[in-house]
């Protein structure tokens, strides 16, 4: 029994700089296998959508432009991917990834969240089809 | 009627004001030690004063069921007491402003307004967790108070005097600390009592009610209050630092020597584990009360030996 | 008049109140300071978990359970898949076993760590609560540079795991570890000789062995009263055959002793992760899983960190579960809140409802 067994630390701590980070005024580098936002190489891509199966939360689509010519556009609803990797997992082809540099994700409004990916005349395409998305 | 033009004076008088910003100044000071103890960063310098502004601008809620003059009375009466008490000792280490023989009497009956405030504004409610924190803010009152009456009675028997500039004076010259070690350990820990600062904050440990007898309290009651509190730390570092550190004559001094305190008090805010009220009052009565008698009479003694 | 002067006041604690930042109420009938009772009502935040589940395929179903608890993510998920597993009939490689018991064990001090910063918090020592957080974020940081995200780990996958191991990232554990080690050791000597913090918990919520195992405790809280019952000893699962850990007893059932069995637990987890880290085995991280499972039912059981976690699986022979139970520990160990309160003092409240390591996340599937 003693008093005060943490005193050792108290002092120490006096003459150390606090450990808080802070946080959005400077910025730790975050790890390499961080998952983050999906990333998606439209290269590889066959169009199995065994990546858009097993997703729990419903948070990809594939959007067939040509199927012969495998050219797709994914559709990510960033608000709903619980960045679990599972779709990076399935994918055999390795077109998916997680950046670890992209995980700020906050928005103001819910459009920023729904981002598509793909090959820029795939995208004009799309996007000219359907002029509302 | 002179009383009530005093408390008038000081609430519109710039000293007033000097005193509640001295008395956020050091909460922060005090709040920013501790962070600094625990390894962290702790709030910056205007957050006090933000937390007040906020509160004063805010809805004040009046909880069912509570006499509504006294709810918002004791957070006024508290204030002003507190207030009240910083016209009789050397805040910043300049002359106080009121100083009559007894004056310590009357300083130390008015800082114990506030708690009495606290606690009759907690029983006042209806509310568990007030209740239950005004009998443990009652019941810690009544345990650290005579020992701390006691703590600055020893300063007045050596300086033979009740006025509170006069013992400064006679502090001024004979560092109190030393000849009486006891007094000084127990005065800065009952301070911490007074001020329910941990460990002493049984009456208001927010795990297990809430925030005691403040519960119901919100907008500028509780800022009132919290402001009452701050200026009660400021006092009561002066207080002790002018009895027990060699007084206090100068604006330097007075920073210095209750910096030094505010770091002690700090330290020992860190260090410990909340004491449960049983152990509190245990602790005060069996260890601070008896210490502290024993060295009064063994000054009073010495003082009758040497007269 | 007797009777009316001593009506019950009733202390309520939850579900919201600053002890305890969780949905559970809790109602402590009070005599002055001493407390008379105290009764529990939990499942403020059903979350339906377990109905959902079923509506989901297999694989959804691993990170929808992953999600019923933050704290102890990897246990929920670990003991869905080495079910699932059980019943396809597959186990997954060697080296994919190790390192999810690598992950559980971390896992084990990242949780114990937590907890032991709650309790002093609870106690009203704040220091020991700040030092023991700043440490924890050690263990944080291993866990995310080793799965990629500091909760939510979703290192399992169904037949094995995502996340392999390198020497530069089993060098980067070991440090960790290595400094952990150090301050376990401190936070040691602070829990069993502070005077102040011993006050508060040598004999508080005394538990005797006879009683902890009428109410049917589970981990660390039926350990320090002494009674034996850890699944990684009982019944090893995972790679907890090759890497045994030894079982924490203590004797003595109070709240000092959850504390010192806690924090001895994490020394033995750390020597569990030295030795995987030494003789991680080659080897494939998966096996392959079919995507219907074989009809049948199973019981699949590991420890997490607060006691034995139990999951029920049951399959029809499609793509998704028929029926999954979960029971968590924190439900069992409710008991030693309501079974000791009596005649303690109402500040002892919150210090032995931290004491059992509550989650109520687990509780409201
Ligand atoms: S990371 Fe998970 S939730 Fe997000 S898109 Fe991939 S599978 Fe879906
Ligand atoms: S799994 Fe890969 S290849 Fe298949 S659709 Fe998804 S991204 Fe394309």
């Amino acid at each position: 029994m003693r008093l005060g067994a943490m005193f050792g630390d108290m002092f120490r701590s006096l003459f150390k700089r606090p450990v808080t980070e802070l946080y959005p005024f400077r910025k730790e580098p975050a790890p390499s296998r961080l998952r983050g936002a999906l990333t998606y190489n439209p290269a590889k891509c066959t169009g199995c959508q065994l990546c858009v199966k097993d997703c729990p939360s419903n948070a990809i689509e594939l959007i067939t432009i040509d199927k012969a010519n495998k050219r797709f556009v994914m559709r990510y609803y960033m608000d709903r991917c619980t960045f679990c990797a599972q779709c990076v997992q399935n994918c055999r082809f390795g077109c998916l990834g997680m950046s670890n540099e992209q995980w700020e994700m906050a928005a103001l409004n819910k459009e920023a969240f729904t981002v598509h990916y793909g090959r820029e005349e795939d995208l004009q395409k799309l996007l000219s089809t359907n002029p509302h998305e | 009627m002179d009383i009530v033009k005093d408390i008038l004076a000081i609430l519109i008088f710039p000293a007033g004001l000097a005193v509640m910003a001295g008395g956020l100044a050091y909460e922060w000071i005090d709040r920013k030690l501790v962070a600094q103890l625990q390894n962290r960063i702790g709030p910056r310098w205007f957050q006090p004063a933000a937390d007040i502004v906020k509160l004063l601008a805010k809805e004040e809620v009046l909880p069912e069921g509570v006499d509504s003059r006294l709810f918002y009375g004791l957070p006024v009466v508290a204030l002003a007491g507190v207030l009240t008490a910083a016209l009789y000792v050397p805040l910043f280490g300049l002359a106080p402003a009121h100083s009559f023989s007894g004056d310590l009497i009357v300083a130390i009956y008015l800082l114990s307004m506030l708690t009495l405030c606290s606690g009759l504004a907690g029983a006042n409610t209806n509310d568990r967790f007030s209740l239950i924190g005004a009998t443990r803010t009652l019941t810690q009152l009544f345990s650290y108070e005579a020992p701390f009456l006691l703590t600055l009675l020893g300063p007045a028997i050596v300086a033979g005097s009740w006025q509170i500039s006069e013992i400064n004076a006679y502090a001024g010259g004979h560092w109190l600390l030393f000849t009486q070690p006891v007094g000084f350990v127990v005065a800065l820990i009952g301070l911490m009592g007074k001020l329910e600062l941990p460990p002493f904050d049984a009456p208001e440990a927010e795990t297990e009610i809430v925030a005691g007898a403040m519960t119901e309290y919100s907008g500028r009651g509780w800022a009132l209050f919290r402001l009452g509190k701050n200026v009660e730390l400021i006092i009561g570092l002066t207080l002790i630092a002018a009895f027990y550190l060699g007084g206090l004559s100068d604006p330097l001094g007075f920073l210095l020597k209750t910096l030094a305190l505010l770091l002690a008090v700090a330290g020992l805010q860190a260090l410990f584990a909340r004491l449960r009220i049983d152990q509190t009052v245990g602790l005060w009565w069996r260890a601070g009360a008896l210490l502290v008698l024993a060295q009064l009479l063994a000054t009073i003694v010495l003082k009758g030996m040497t007269a | 008049m007797e009777n009316e002067t001593r009506e019950k006041f009733i202390i309520p604690i939850g579900p919201q109140h600053p002890a305890l930042k969780e949905p559970g109420h809790f109602e402590f009938s009070v005599d002055g300071e001493t407390v008379t009772g105290a009764t529990v009502r939990l499942g403020y935040v059903h979350r339906g978990i377990e109905k959902a589940a079923e509506e989901r395929n297999w694989v959804q179903d691993l990170y929808l359970l992953e999600r019923i608890c933050g704290i102890c993510s990897h246990a929920h998920a670990l003991a869905y898949s080495l079910g699932v597993e059980k019943l396809a009939g597959v186990t997954a490689p060697p080296r994919a076993q190790a390192i999810r018991q690598l992950v559980a064990e971390l896992e084990r001090v990242h949780s114990h760590l937590l907890w032991l910063g709650v309790s002093a918090h609870e106690a009203g020592f704040d220091t020991l609560f700040m030092f023991s957080w700043r440490d924890r974020e050690t263990i944080m940081d291993v866990l995310e540079g080793l799965t990629g995200n500091r909760v939510n780990y979703s290192v399992n996958v169904l037949g094995g795991v995502k996340a392999d191991i390198d020497d530069a990232r089993a060098d980067a554990i070991r440090r960790g570890i290595d400094f952990l080690e150090e301050r376990t050791q401190h936070y040691l000597k602070i829990a069993t000789s502070d005077e102040t913090f011993l006050r508060r918990t040598r004999g508080v919520g005394y538990t005797s062995r006879e009683q902890a195992e009428e109410l049917g405790l589970v981990g660390p809280t039926a350990r320090a009263a002494n009674v034996a019952r850890d699944v990684r000893v009982d019944v090893p699962y995972a790679a907890y055959t090759d890497f045994p850990v030894q079982m924490t007893l203590d004797t003595r059932g109070d709240l000092e002793a959850r504390f010192v069995v806690r924090i001895r637990e994490l020394f033995e987890s750390y020597r569990v992760v030295r030795q995987i880290l030494d003789r991680l085995p080659a080897g494939e991280l998966t096996a392959r899983m079919p995507r219907r499972i074989k009809e049948g039912e199973t019981v699949s059981r590991i420890e997490a960190p607060r006691g034995e976690l139990f999951y029920f699986i049951k399959s029809n022979g499609s793509d998704k579960p028929e029926r999954i139970k979960v029971r968590t520990p924190s439900i069992c160990n409710f008991a030693v809140v309501t079974g000791t309160a009596k005649g303690h003092q109402l500040a002892d409240m919150p210090m032995i409802l931290a004491g059992m390591d509550p989650c109520f996340s687990c509780n409201d599937r």
